[in-house]
């Protein structure tokens, strides 16, 4: 996480994220409901401006370059070339020809796709993992899935350096790591063996140790060392959130 | 006026489908207060009977048991290991295995078992505090533990046992893993809770540091406790050797240079020891040779 | 009632000690990733730990950590594969529940878990990749393929099962490969806490109390 400390940054930033995750819900599931895919694009820009407000600007702008301009251009040569709905064509490519159903279907899709990718980046850029954990359970969800997401976030990048290091005194020592398919296989098995086998003992000393801390014991319910606030600010922007979810609906019923 | 704290009552395990038992009719007790050192070969069941203590066997662990262990008042088969760690808590070797690998700081790793046990907030912040202090990790308490050293994190899992306030406290080698100066810290700290009254037993390989602080040495080999008493007794008796344990250097070498007259004692155990016999080996040279000069 | 029911399920399901290999099975599963780019592989490799936890700890926590592996890539990576999580909980359930049938004891039986793992995941990506990504979710050599087979076949659907198929049939063939191998070398000492109690109640011949 960047330290970037204007306003506005450390306001997102303090929001409760819960509210967070509500909007990101909220944004996607609307525009993917609403029937034209202009609105999704309008919030982009402006999620790229919030980006570019609290400093991220750069960051959201390379994730919607790098991977929304391929999948765009992926859906819209599948959906518009070939969707089955297509009715009225607007192009003529030669070998085939485009049409305005399939096209419209993949710009919502892709301005779905990208809205949900820049909205979770901006949440996970401005809000602690634990913060979101600590949220989530202290408004019910269980105990053990905070943990396995805490746990996995922790635990997998310890795994993935202990794997490198093993690599790279293995490169050190001359082992193959290019050559032949089997060659590279054979190199890397023996590798990759004492790490799984040693993770899974330390597993079970885990599992010890979370229950020598009255992990999960029944009868109290759990407390958190996270202070988790709902302000005013939090609960302007989830109805404001709710009620563009219900606006996008509105064109679909009437 | 010391109670039983701990009471084994003729108990036997057998882990899952092994062939072989990992503990053989264990029976002792402890007493509150006590600081009891547990020694053997590896794989003699120490660590096992660590687990039996905190009620991890047969809670945890499957397997077969037989007999009962009885931790003030407890039955170890009847509570779960959540419960009982307000009464008995335990720290192992592996310093990384014992953090809960969901706090981002110290203090939130401290937190996780008062928050399980679902300790107010408020609460939380002086008993962190006050525990931090006492075990010398205030500075450490804004760092993420996982960037931690081996010391300072077994001293992380030092306090998050004792922060539930146990009466007992079960050390398995919990020194091992770490350097001369971590585990120097490590054993300072428990001296420290002994003589604050929690009673200790600890698995250790060390045994001029077992000689220095047990009140009470169990041997232990292949499961069966086969030899037990105060340290003196304990390394002084013959039989030592046949359980693969060896008695501290200094009582080799002092029981192979004290000749008899020298002093009342003719072996020492710990450092201190040695030195006072030391000196008074020298006292006695001093005043035999004296005169013939 | 409803609730009692669940979190006696959750109770009895997810142990703490089934509960901790999760996080590890989600490092082995990433792990995996890893594998695939050293080899140069267009795959996933991404099942490993899923097929080991499901030998260990049962269809439940297998489809548990395959709902955790997506969740670890939305965060850390791409919120694209949330969706596909689906995929992952169905083939940990499916591996999980054939390996308690015993299918993994023998090689024709990793065989038929294999193919039936590859034909779940197959049809289930398919159908995400269909109707949530509308045939494609990037550009990568999978995809390509698909457009490329879309081009000739123009039949989206086909194209998009096609890929799937053939991209699971490679991948999960050496994850199952890999997962057996693995699983033989876990050390019995570890295995037997997860395993099912055996009869002897001390040790054979030895009177019970």
């Amino acid at each position: 996480m960047e330290n970037i400390n204007n306003s506005i940054a450390v306001l997102v930033r303090k929001l409760n994220p819960i509210t967070k995750l509500l909007i990101v819900f909220c944004l996607g599931i609307g525009c993917l409901i609403y029937p034209l895919p202009f609105v999704g694009y309008g919030v982009l820009c402006l999620l790229v401006i919030l980006g570019i407000l609290i400093g991220q600007g750069k960051q959201v702008l390379k994730l919607i370059v790098g991977f929304g301009i391929p999948v765009t251009l992926m859906l819209l040569f599948i959906q518009g070339l070939y969707s089955p709905n297509n009715k009225t064509m607007i192009a003529d490519f030669g070998f085939a020809q485009m049409g305005l159903e399939g096209t419209m279907y993949a710009l919502k899709i892709s301005s779905t796709l990208l809205i949900f990718l820049a909205a979770f980046y901006l949440m996970l850029q401005t809000t602690k993992n634990s913060e979101t954990v600590a949220a989530l359970t202290q408004s019910g969800l269980n105990m053990k899935l905070g943990y396995l997401i805490l746990a996995s976030l922790n635990v997998v990048p310890q795994m993935q350096r202990k794997v490198k290091v093993i690599q790279e005194a293995q490169e050190s020592r001359g082992v193959e790591t290019s050559g032949s398919f089997i060659q590279r296989t054979k190199a890397f098995l023996p590798l990759i063996g004492p790490v799984v086998l040693s993770s899974l003992t330390d597993a079970q000393e885990r599992g010890m140790t979370l229950e020598t801390r009255g992990f999960g014991i029944s009868g109290d319910k759990p407390t958190s060392y996270i202070k988790v606030e709902t302000t005013g600010l939090d609960i302007v922007l989830r109805m404001i959130a709710i009620c563009f979810l219900i606006s996008s609906l509105l064109p679909r019923i009437l | 006026m010391t109670s039983t704290l701990i009471q084994v009552n003729h108990f036997s395990y057998r882990y899952n489908q092994e062939t072989e038992v990992a503990l053989k009719n264990v029976h002792f007790e402890v007493a509150s207060g006590e600081f009891v050192a547990i020694i053997g070969a590896n794989g003699s069941g120490k660590s096992t009977l660590c687990n039996a203590l905190v009620g991890l066997i047969p809670n945890y662990f499957v397997g077969f048991s037989e007999g009962s262990i009885i931790v003030d008042e407890k039955d170890t088969a009847a509570v779960s290991v959540g419960e009982l760690s307000q009464t008995i808590g335990l720290v192992f070797q592996n310093p990384f295995n014992q953090l809960s690998y969901t706090a981002d700081t110290v203090a939130e790793e401290l937190a996780f078992g008062l928050g399980n046990r679902g300790v107010p907030r408020e609460q939380m912040f002086s008993k962190i505090k006050e525990i931090a202090e006492l075990i010398q990790i205030d500075e450490l308490l804004d760092k993420n533990p996982l960037e931690l050293s081996g010391g300072q994190v077994q001293r992380v899992a030092l306090a998050s046992a004792i922060i539930l306030e146990p009466k007992i406290l079960v050390l398995d080698e919990c020194t091992t893993q770490l350097d001369p100066i971590g585990s120097r810290q490590i054993m300072n700290i428990i001296k420290k809770l002994n003589e604050n009254g929690i009673t200790i037993v600890m698995v250790d390989h060390d045994m001029e540091r077992v000689a220095k602080l047990a009140d009470k040495v169990y041997v232990i080999q292949h499961g069966t406790i086969v030899l037990g008493g105060t340290p003196e007794e304990v390394f002084c008796s013959p039989h030592l050797a046949e359980f693969s344990v060896n008695p501290p250097d200094y009582y080799e070498i002092t029981k192979k240079f004290i000749k008899p007259g020298y002093s009342e004692r003719d072996f020492a155990l710990t450092e201190s020891q040695a030195i006072s016999l030391l000196q008074e080996v020298i006292l006695y040279e001093d005043r035999n040779q004296k005169p013939q000069a | 009632m409803r609730q009692s029911f669940f979190r006696r399920f959750l109770q009895t399901q997810f142990s703490t000690k089934a509960l901790v290999l999760i996080p590890i099975a989600v490092g082995i599963n990433l792990i995996g990733g890893t594998l695939s780019s050293t080899l140069k592989l267009p795959l996933f490799l991404d099942m490993i730990g899923t097929v080991l936890i499901a030998c260990l700890a049962g269809p439940w926590v297998a489809a548990l950590c395959g709902l955790a592996t997506n969740l670890f890539l939305s965060i850390v990576t791409n919120p694209v594969f949330l969706p596909f999580s689906i995929v992952s909980v169905l083939c940990g359930l499916v591996t999980g529940y054939l390996v308690k049938a015993g299918f993994f004891k023998n090689k024709l039986g990793v065989v038929i878990t294999w193919l039936a793992c590859t034909l779940t995941n197959a049809i289930s990506a398919a159908f995400i990749t269909i109707f949530i990504y509308g045939g494609a979710t990037g550009i990568n050599s999978s995809s390509l393929f698909t457009a490329a087979l879309i081009a000739t076949t123009k039949e989206i659907m086909l194209s998009v099962f096609s890929t799937s198929i053939l991209e699971n049939l490679i991948d999960k063939g050496i994850v199952f490969l890999i997962a057996y191998w693995l699983v033989k070398k876990i050390p019995r000492r570890f295995s037997s806490q997860y395993a099912p109690l055996d009869k002897d109640y001390l040790l054979k011949g030895r009177k019970g109390s």
